[in-house]
């Protein structure tokens, strides 16, 4: 099949890596296409931004199509690394991390909390497959609760961190993030706003984003691997902050904006050590 | 030249900073904690970063960020701290990116105890992550100056290998009060012998050569030269690939930059009465290796023919000094045995090869010299109600 650039992708993505290997009906590239559009629109070229990814899905796919400098950090330290390079970039560089929901929410919490804890500038898309979909389908700490997955052939029933009021953004809150937000892959043009929002925040940003895996989760769950009924399934879990039904599992739009509210880790680091330096005190 | 009474971790800080590190990230832990808290209070007075990191962990990948953007890094724990840097030391080898870590041995294995020196990690410095394919380099100083000297050699090798490098010390080497000289200009430094190399900042967007070539600048990120580095296993530009034939020139380059480059490392070792063909030879490293150089001159005075050999480069192991078939004897703070197996590997067939172990505490004089006289008389060896096999 012959692949025809478009004047985004051939100024921003590597035609090396787009279209990317992932599973035919993927929602990935829905949530990629609304961050590059969120790029463009902010006028930022491809020297502004340094892009990370992580391990799974979200980050094997998004590996490397970044025409700039890029990495990929081992599973859930992704977020360490960027804190680091944080440190050694100018501050106008921007940092661009796409990740998985296994990534962030599990095996890097800890390290995602101290990063949202320091204020470093970072605007991480957690683009949400509801599972580990990479290593077969098995359930996450988003995944519904009753959800059929490959780890949870009987409904998956612990508590995670999205069941029973539960919000991963509100330990984010909690930890000082500045910038948080949810969307689905399908919130288009209003998602590009938010992730706009994010990026032009000098500090910590997430923006936890759920996409459709018809592969996996979707053929699990919904036992099949048409690619309409698992973004309908989706669409129809998910509604705008206030507007909440009984089976919303992901309400959407900004949570919680803070920007610009406190210093940036980095620039206060720097700040602080000159001032160490020069005077020998704080 | 400036002249202190201060630890190996004083010394270790001095060092880095000589070497050009200005980025320290480290999570406390006894005995390394001395040497965050030099750290915390040396390098913003060079303009240099410190960062407390939530785990060792992130501490390691906090080093590894720091160095992408281009600073020299460096990171300390001890074994329970070193063994959690496996996941980032892993990513650092596979991106060939330079970072120093030192490692002050304590006995263990967990957490064992605190305050007592051990030499649990001897293969762990060797294999410090998973899935093996590359060489490691580490280096083992026995004293507060030559812990100096080691972080600024490691800082120089990791910059010319483009690759972590490990300094294995133990806790009475970076805890105990030594006399220490620090030079205070390029001269002073060369004329102890120290070598400094400059980070060199890669300007292509190809991550690195199917080759043993050293001297390659490491990737950093941040100057827009399209450069790549990832977990997986790239392609020569950077891509990731699930392919053998390019994982066999990335396996190939991880481990013969270092085999192939040998030279580099070989004068650094330390030997005594060694000259007449001994007919033992006391091989150690690090604490022990102090007690072994008394006990071989007393043993010498005595009229027993020993000879200490004692390693610094501790890996690429130097086989080339294990050449005599003769005696052999290492010391060392387990009672497992690590650098015996090693010395067992390197020595000629038919060499009698043997052991002294202690765990939590040191061999004292009389009992090195009473297991030379042991050793060169062919009895067996047994100490403190232990039944210790001959290797």
């Amino acid at each position: 099949m012959e692949y025809r650039a478009t004047e985004i992708t051939s100024r921003y993505l590597r035609s090396r890596k787009i279209p990317s290997t992932a599973c035919s009906g993927c929602g990935l590239g829905m949530n990629h296409k609304i961050v590059i559009q969120a790029v463009k629109e902010l006028g930022l070229e491809v020297p502004d931004i340094v892009w990370g990814t992580s391990i799974g899905c979200a980050g094997r796919q998004t590996f490397a199509t970044w025409k700039g400098d890029g990495f990929a950090g081992t599973h859930g330290r992704v977020y360490a690394i960027a804190r680091g390079l944080r440190i050694a970039l100018p501050p106008e560089k921007k940092i661009i991390l796409t990740v998985g929901d296994g990534d962030a929410f599990g095996i890097g919490l800890t390290h995602l909390i101290h990063s949202a804890r320091s204020n470093a500038d970072m605007t991480v898309i957690v683009n949400d497959n509801l599972g580990y979909q990479s290593t077969g389908g098995q359930y996450g700490w988003t995944t519904p609760q009753g959800s059929k997955t490959d780890s949870s052939p009987y409904g998956m029933f612990e508590h995670n961190l999205m069941s029973e009021g539960m919000d991963v953004l509100k330990i984010l809150k909690g930890a000082g993030a500045t910038f948080l937000a949810r969307h689905v892959a399908m919130d288009g043009a209003w998602a590009v706003e938010t992730v706009k929002k994010g990026i032009l925040n000098t500090g910590f940003s997430l923006i936890h984003m759920p996409y459709p895996c018809p592969t996996n989760f979707g053929s699990r769950e919904l036992g099949s691997r048409n690619q309409v009924n698992i973004f309908r399934w989706i669409r129809d879990h998910s509604a705008p902050l206030g507007e909440e039904k009984e089976d919303t599992f992901w309400a959407t739009g900004i949570w919680h904006d803070a920007s610009n509210s406190r210093p940036e880790f980095s620039q206060f680091v720097h700040e602080t050590v000159e001032k160490i330096r020069r005077t020998g005190t704080i | 030249m400036k002249r202190f009474l201060e630890t190996g971790n004083f010394a270790i800080t001095e060092g880095a900073i000589l070497a050009g590190c200005r980025f320290f990230a480290g999570y406390p832990i006894t005995p390394a904690t001395e040497l965050a808290e030099a750290m915390s209070f040396r390098l913003p007075q060079e303009g240099g970063v410190y960062l407390q990191a939530e785990d060792e962990t992130a501490a390691m990948h906090m080093c590894i960020g720091a160095s992408l953007g281009g600073y020299k890094a460096m990171t300390a724990t001890s074994g329970p701290g070193f063994i959690l840097y496996a996941d980032p030391y892993g990513w650092a080898l596979g991106c060939e990116t330079p970072l120093v870590v030192l490692n002050s041995g304590r006995v263990g294995p967990v957490s064992g105890i605190t305050g007592a020196p051990g030499q649990g990690e001897f293969y762990l410095t060797r294999y410090p992550t998973q899935g093996g394919n590359f060489e490691a380099i580490c280096l083992a100083p026995n004293s507060a100056q030559e812990c100096m000297a080691m972080t600024v050699e490691a800082f120089y090798l990791s910059e010319r290998f483009r690759m972590p490098v490990t300094v294995l010390a133990d806790q009475l080497i970076t805890d105990g009060f030594e006399d220490i000289s620090v030079p205070e200009n390029e001269e002073e430094m060369k004329k102890m012998g120290f070598r400094t190399w400059s980070r060199k900042i890669h300007q292509g967007p190809d991550f690195y050569p199917a080759t043993d070539e050293i001297d390659i600048p490491p990737v950093v990120l941040g100057h827009n030269t399209g450069a790549l580095c990832s977990d997986w296993t790239p392609t020569e530009e950077g891509y990731d690939i699930e392919e053998v034939e390019a994982h066999h020139k990335h396996a190939y380059r991880l481990i013969y930059k270092v085999r192939n480059h040998r030279d580099l490392f070989n004068h650094h070792y330390d030997k005594k009465f060694m000259d007449d063909d001994p007919d033992l030879i006391v091989v150690s490293y690090g604490t022990p290796s102090r007690v072994v150089n008394t006990a071989v001159s007393k043993a010498r005075d005595e009229g027993l023919k020993v000879g200490a050999l004692r390693l610094i480069n501790l890996w690429p192991f130097p086989d080339e000094f294990f050449g005599a078939k003769t005696k052999y004897l290492a010391v060392e703070l387990n009672w497992d045995g690590q650098l015996v197996r090693e010395v067992q590997r390197a020595v000629p067939k038919d060499s009698e090869v043997h052991f002294l172990g202690s765990c939590g505490d040191l061999p004292t004089i009389p009992d090195l010299i009473e297991t030379f006289e042991k050793v060169l008389k062919d009895e067996p060896l047994a100490r403190k109600g232990w039944k210790l096999e001959a290797w």
